[in-house]
């Protein structure tokens, strides 16, 4: 008895365990506040909102979509590939075995590194295509593993007693082998389903061009997890119960009505995969109104690649009821991943990318000019962002947001002092040990330390770049947490005493938590601007350009900046938001005209070398 | 002898349903037991519960004076021979046999030398390292006796464990198991199904049924006085009939005495008559004790199995009438049609449908040029009242059609109330052709008769064994022919070294010893 | 049933296209430096002596797979009782266990994982509960605890799943037969049923083993930027855009991984013979 109970014990503190999170999720999917560790209300905002988010409502699209059709696909194919298998010569039927394997056997991450360097290589577009292509690969081996067992079990003669009496091959195969084969096939049409809604590694390498499922949406949503994904989990968690406790129901009742039990289930299944796609289809396409996009600028497509939370809550619906155009919104982490997937031959019509990557981009010749005559509110743009050094006419760049990096610290913990004394080298003050975050940006973290040694951020000399190194290194003993936007939520609880942050994220955590200050250190700082810009192989420029100049419209380059908390590049709108919401707040307006503050230059050999730097700094 | 296994009473249920209903069993030393059943009666429940693998629900297992109902399986002295061998996969033979050994922590030396000592006893030294799946069936077999006896119990229990091998191995398996026991000199506990391996093997076999023990005695004992008809069925082959005691020493069954050497009975009590098919004689027409026609000679090896009616079943004669009717064609639609008049039981017109009367008018329609067959369109008829003849019309959508009579009768059958059967059958039509192409004709007959026999008392259906009528198909020309329908009569089945000829009327003899009364049993 | 023969025809084009070809791939990358352009072949054992001169980057190998084995190890110590308990229960709640066992897999990993944030962090559930009962504060997001931990959740199903298959695939009669010859019941399970459930475990610690070692947002969201093996390889292929770099580096991972698989199914394999 004793023994029992223990088991039981055992058992429910796993299923604890194992649900919750999944509880943890579904309570602050209803939660009133953004924050994703303090409850502050019931509410159903989220559940509005996700169905108000495009990108979310696509991301399910895609999902649904590709997992249904690598389904059916690696199923068919899966399964007629095992019957031939067992028919076929050993020498073939090893090959065969070993290569399934791979996909399973193999760390994810290496197919998916292996696809996207196919693709890259056979110069296949990265989109829809490929990530379906990919998906169909990895799944066909799971469907194999789970029809071939049951194929060994069949009686060999059996197709060939169908044969005798008169059946074709393919009548034989449709009528005896298949149904024969029925549980192994739907179990594992099951894994194939399962694998490929919830595939996160192999997609987020080989997806492209604005097409992703939810698991890539989850991780790029760079500056903080958006609580609808609960609303969404919840829901899809909601509908599995559901399906479940249905299934068990009608197997439940007997045999006879078993038949017409899986003939309306499967009726009813199929109903529902079909009204969530054309629903999503439905959500997804525009209602705009008889503006013809294809007769003013040559496609009614737009592919906006920016960081993820870099935009106002409804910019880019509204820019789509008006043009009656369906706008591609992509999320990349950094400017690098930008880069990168830039050149594996996306193609996108506005990127918006920091100061020294536009460099890079022009040096490269990626960008192309942009016709100043659309860009109708130029003269919003505030002089404090116009005619920058890495492009001094604006021939190529439209300023969008721009800032400081400083340190966030806790005016009730941290003493104005010591940071006075200290500047960045408050990072290093064993007083403050394990209070700290800091940013995970190998730029950010190198400017910091060159500064305090009293070196310029754009050095290019390697002894200053190695001490910068030590000093980051030297770091390490203070314990510092590395994170990106989770600082955010982070300081907003007061989690730690200092920070690294960017001025806006600044702005955002002040406003939500009044103990928290920005400082911008004597030492200097990198100030930064991220501007607009249209690559060479946007297929749609024009419209490309009416996007950017939507974007200094005044009433939208406000929603921007209120909502994102960065400094517009809109003179009225920073003069407006620096009287009203943001008033009091230093770290809206960026220092200037400081001349420790740097600008980053663009320098592709110390990129790299202080990139895997940083990589070394943050390993043990 | 001594004692060693005593069942007090064992109750045990699963779901409620009762597997074993109090089996009290006395198992002594040295004895090679056989629990005979057939599956579901118990037998294996009886021996897990001896095993140790499941509890009673109540009753005592007594093991050399002490009660084990409570003590588990590692700690009972016997081992027990799984129905599928249950070696362990990952060992070799060798680990496998000294794993009851290692477990007692018996030393490397003693436990070699007792597993070769094994492995010779089983016939299969040498064989230490070899791996369970490089076994056939018999080896692995042995393997598992060995594995069980190396640990000398005082009973071993063997759970069907020749259930898997094929007939000669398992031939071979039974004389080897016999030797072993006897070499051994333990007591062998043995489950199975098969009569012939307990006949075989046993010393004492126990018939089970049902939960309950029916019989328990020596095979000879068993064979040669079964307690009912049950034991009678379950141990080699019998007619067994049902008869009445008249008074001692004389039994009657089908209207006639027989003296037997039984009694002690009731005056007038119904009673099972066993007589052994090898314990009859095939002789003369009228030299013998009964006279019958034999039905059937089936060579069986050492003698033929020859089946004798002495007596008919309960019978029903029906006229058949053949016409010589061809198929109508319609040439617009180029289409052929075709269809029987048949009769109709009258109480049976409510729950008639069109599909009914298409099958029993056996009418079809097909296509001339391709004869694929062709749906009916329609199928008119008048009111049903009563017994009467009524134009049936089929047609086809092209308009191709075909009138028919349908004639309403009331149903002959026939109640043999000395057997509680009845059996009835219709008058029928059919045209040469359909004669001719039947390819079971037997069954079509029956099928075209709607001929059918059932239990007046319970109203099952009883099988119609025997087609009968006086024509030959080759000469068959139109006109009204006999068709009886019958049951199964009373059938002898013998067991002989002569043979005979089917249809042959003969005489059958048995003496008066060959006859066993038994005890009608209780339900 | 020859006739079915060349289904498969089509298929080893496939999978030689889509899961042969790519591995070439990554072999050939990282046997090669310089522009992210294959067809300058250029064969050069640069990546790896970058790679094995740097005692970062060994470094992180190590602690890469240190975590995932001590992952492994608790899945193992976890995982087990787990299934042996859901395995003894009866036909409904075995199912019952199974598909509560199954069903979180559903629903997002990420999110799931992102869900420990909000329970781990200084402010979490888990430190309001303890401050509530004035146990003071536990610091556990991002940590290594943080780390091992959402690996055991996000893996720990396959291992419970792999030897629950093979435990209830076991004949029972097998249990018995041990009993039967005298072996208690814990001598029982050490010298038949842990025995025989080895493939399972041997499966579950493929199935979690790998993933573990290449993980790479677990601990992103959860290690507060540790780095390990996995975000090397993403940092190469994302971030810097060093393909030929980052190919060798799987490759270097790929090849570990697969050398301990080998020595892992060997050990079953002895024990088996032993």
């Amino acid at each position: 008895m004793k023994k029992k109970f223990g088991s039981k014990l055992f058992l429910g503190l796993l299923m604890l365990f194992f649900y919750l999170p999944i509880i943890y999720m579904m309570v602050f999917s209803f939660n009133g506040s953004k924050s994703l560790s303090k409850f502050t209300g019931f509410s159903l905002r989220w559940y509005e909102q996700m169905f108000a988010n495009k990108s979310m409502i696509e991301a399910i699209y895609y999902t649904v979509v590709i997992a249904i059709l690598a389904t059916v696909i690696s199923t068919v194919v899966g399964t007629l590939a095992s019957i031939g298998l067992s028919k076929s010569r050993k020498v073939l039927k090893t090959y065969v075995e070993q290569v399934n394997n791979l996909p399973i056997m193999n760390p994810e991450i290496v197919t998916a590194i292996g696809l996207m360097l196919f693709f890259t290589t056979m110069k296949i577009e990265k989109g829809f295509m490929t990530l379906l292509l990919a998906h169909i690969a990895f799944c066909i081996p799971y469907v194999m593993l789970s029809v071939t067992p049951r194929l060994r079990r069949l009686d060999p003669n059996l197709a060939d007693a169908a044969m005798d009496l008169g059946a074709k091959p393919s009548y034989a195969l449709r009528r005896i082998i298949i149904p024969q084969l029925m549980p192994g096939i739907v179990a594992g049409a099951l894994i194939a389903f399962t694998m490929s809604f919830d595939d996160f590694i192999i997609s987020y390498f080989v997806s492209g061009n604005g097409i992703k499922n939810i698991s890539i949406l989850v991780y790029t949503m760079s500056k903080r997890i958006n609580p609808s994904i609960n609303a969404l989990s919840t829901i899809i968690v909601v509908i599995i119960t559901i399906v479940l406790v249905a299934v068990n129901l009608l197997s439940m009742k007997k045999a006879k009505t078993n038949k017409v039990a899986q003939r309306v289930g499967l009726v009813a299944l199929a109903s529902c995969v079909g009204l969530t796609i054309f629903g999503l289809q439905k959500l997804r396409s525009n209602s705009g109104g008889n503006f013809d996009p294809i007769d003013a600028y040559g496609c009614d497509t737009l592919n906006v690649f920016n960081t993820g939370e870099y935009i106002g809550e409804d910019t880019i619906s509204k820019f789509e009821q008006k043009y009656n155009v369906h706008v591609n919104y992509s999320l990349f982490a950094s400017n690098e991943e930008m880069y990168t997937k830039l050149l594996s031959g996306e193609s996108y019509d506005v990127l918006v990318p920091s100061d020294y990557m536009i460099e890079q981009l022009l040096q490269e010749d990626r960008l192309q000019k942009i016709n100043r005559k659309n860009i109708t509110n130029f003269d919003n743009l505030s002089p404090l962002v116009k005619g920058l050094a890495y492009d001094p006419k604006n021939e190529y760049s439209i300023p969008y947001f721009w800032g400081s990096v400083g340190i966030m610290y806790d005016k009730t913990k941290v003493s104005q002092e010591d940071l006075e004394q200290d500047g960045y080298a408050i990072l290093k003050n064993p007083k403050y040990k394990g209070r700290i975050f800091v940013y995970d940006s190998e730029r950010d973290s190198f400017m910091i330390a060159l500064k305090n040694l009293g070196y310029s951020m754009n050095t290019s000399n390697l002894n200053e770049i190695n001490e910068a190194y030590e000093w980051l290194r030297g770091l390490r003993a203070n314990d510092p947490v590395f994170v990106t936007d989770e600082v955010i939520d982070g300081m907003i609880n007061g989690e730690k005493d200092i920070a690294v942050v960017y001025s806006g994220d600044a702005t955002y955590i002040q406003m939500e938590n009044p103990n928290m200050a920005y400082y911008e250190p004597k030492e200097g700082t990198n100030i930064w601007s991220d501007a607009m810009v249209v690559p060479k192989n946007s297929a749609c420029p024009l419209l490309a350009e009416t996007f950017i100049d939507f974007n200094l419209g005044e009433k939208i380059a406000y929603e921007n900046s209120e909502y994102v908390g960065y400094t517009s590049s809109v003179q009225k709108v920073i003069d407006k938001l620096q009287a009203g919401e943001f008033e009091g707040l230093s770290s809206y307006i960026p220092r200037s005209g400081y001349d420790k503050d740097e600008i980053f230059n663009y320098n592709p050999k110390i990129r790299k070398v202080i990139s895997e730097l940083w990589v070394k700094v943050k390993a043990k | 002898m001594k004692k060693i296994i005593q069942f007090k009473n064992i109750v045990k249920s699963f779901d409620e349903q009762i597997i074993l209903k109090g089996i009290t069993l006395d198992i002594y030393e040295n004895e090679f037991v056989t629990l005979l059943g057939p599956s579901g009666c118990g037998k294996t429940t009886l021996l897990r519960i001896l095993g140790g693998f499941l509890d009673a629900d109540s009753g005592e297992v007594i093991f050399d004076n002490e009660d084990i109902a409570k003590l588990p399986p590692y700690k009972r002295e016997l081992n027990t021979v799984f129905q599928k061998y249950a070696l362990f996969p990952h060992m070799n033979i060798f680990d496998n046999i000294a794993f009851g050994l290692k477990i007692k922590k018996m030393s490397d030396d003693v436990i070699r030398q007792k597993v070769t000592r094994m492995l010779k006893l089983v016939n299969l030294e040498g064989y230490e390292d070899r791996k369970i799946d490089q076994l056939s069936g018999g080896q692995q077999q042995r393997i598992a006796i060995a594995r069980a006896l190396v640990n000398e119990p005082k009973v071993l229990l063997l759970d069907e464990p020749l259930g898997a091998l094929d007939l000669k191995l398992r031939k071979e398996m039974q004389l080897e198991l016999k030797k072993i026991q006897q070499e051994v000199g333990i007591t062998f506990i043995y489950v199975t199904h098969d009569q012939e391996e307990a006949l075989t093997m046993s010393d004492k076999i126990v018939v089970m049924r049902e939960g309950e023990i029916e019989q328990v005695g020596s095979p000879i004992d068993i064979y040669n006085e079964p307690v009912n008809e049950y034991v009678a069925n379950f141990i080699g082959e019998s007619n067994v009939i049902d008869g009445v005691m008249k008074k001692d020493y004389l039994v009657s069954f089908d209207d006639k005495d027989f003296t037997c050497v039984d009694h002690g009975f009731k005056d007038n009590e119904d009673v099972d008559i066993v007589i052994r098919p090898e314990d009859i004689e095939i002789v003369g027409r009228g030299r013998g004790v009964l006279n019958g026609k034999v039905k059937s000679q089936l060579f069986k090896g050492v003698h033929n199995e020859i089946i004798v009616e002495t007596a008919r079943g309960s019978h029903v004669e029906v006229t058949m009438t053949i016409y010589n009717k061809k198929p109508i064609f319609n040439e617009e639609a180029s289409e052929y049609i075709s269809a029987n008049n048949f009769y109709v039981d009258v109480q049976d017109f409510d729950e008639l449908t069109d599909d009914d009367i298409i099958a029993r008018a056996d009418a079809q329609a097909w296509d001339a040029e391709t004869e694929e067959y062709v749906g009916f369109s329609s199928v008119t008829y008048e009111e049903l009242v009563g017994e009467n003849t009524y134009p049936v019309t089929f047609s086809t959508s092209k308009g191709t059609s075909i009138t028919i009579e349908m004639i309403g009768v009331k149903q002959r059958y026939i109640n043999d109330e000395k057997k509680r059967i009845g059996i009835a059958a219709f008058d029928f039509f059919k045209t040469l052709d359909e004669i001719e192409e039947s390819q079971a004709l037997d069954t079509d007959l029956k099928t075209w008769a709607d001929a059918v026999s059932w239990d007046l008392d319970t109203d099952e259906a009883i099988e119609i064994r025997n087609v009968d009528y006086d024509f030959e198909i080759e000469d068959l020309v139109p006109g009204t022919y006999k068709v009886s329908f019958s049951t199964v009569g009373r059938e002898f089945k013998i067991h002989t070294t002569k043979s005979s000829e089917v249809d042959k009327n003969v005489g059958l003899s048995f003496d008066p010893e060959a006859i066993h009364v038994m005890e009608k049993m209780g339900f | 049933m020859n006739n079915y023969k060349r289904l498969i025809q089509p298929y080893v084009l496939w999978i030689s296209i889509f899961l042969v070809l790519p591995m070439l791939l990554i072999v050939l990358y990282a046997f090669t430096v310089g522009g992210n352009d294959v067809l300058t072949f250029n064969f050069t054992l640069d990546n790896f002596t970058r790679f094995f001169n740097d005692n970062v980057f060994i470094g992180v190998l190590i602690d890469s797979f240190r975590i995932a084995l001590v992952t492994t190890i608790l899945c193992i110590f976890i995982g087990y009782p787990a299934a042996y308990f859901i395995s003894k229960m009866n036909v409904k709640s075995n199912a019952f266990f199974i598909l509560l066992i199954t069903l979180p897999m559903w629903i997002n990993m990420l999110v799931r994982t992102y869900a420990w944030v909000g329970i781990l962090s200084d402010n979490g559930v888990i430190n309001n509960i303890l401050s509530f009962f004035g146990l003071g504060q536990l610091h556990m997001i991002h940590t290594e605890f943080a780390i091992i931990l959402g690996m055991v959740y996000n893996f720990l199903p396959f291992m419970i799943l792999q030897i629950h298959a093979s435990l209830t695939k076991m004949d029972t009669s097998l249990v018995e037969a041990s009993a039967d010859l005298g072996a208690s019941k814990f001598e029982t399970f050490k010298r038949v049923i842990f025995p025989l459930s080895l493939p399972g475990v041997i499966s579950g610690i493929t199935l979690v083993f790998l993933p573990a070692t290449s993980s790479f947002f677990i601990q992103r969201l959860l290690g507060g930027g540790t780095i390990l093996v996995g975000n090397l390889i993403e940092n190469y292929f994302v971030t810097t855009g060093d393909w030929n770099f980052g190919s060798a580096i799987s490759l270097i991972m790929a090849i570990i991984i697969m050398i301990s698989m080998y020595l892992t199914n060997r050990l079953d394999k002895e024990r088996g013979e032993d």
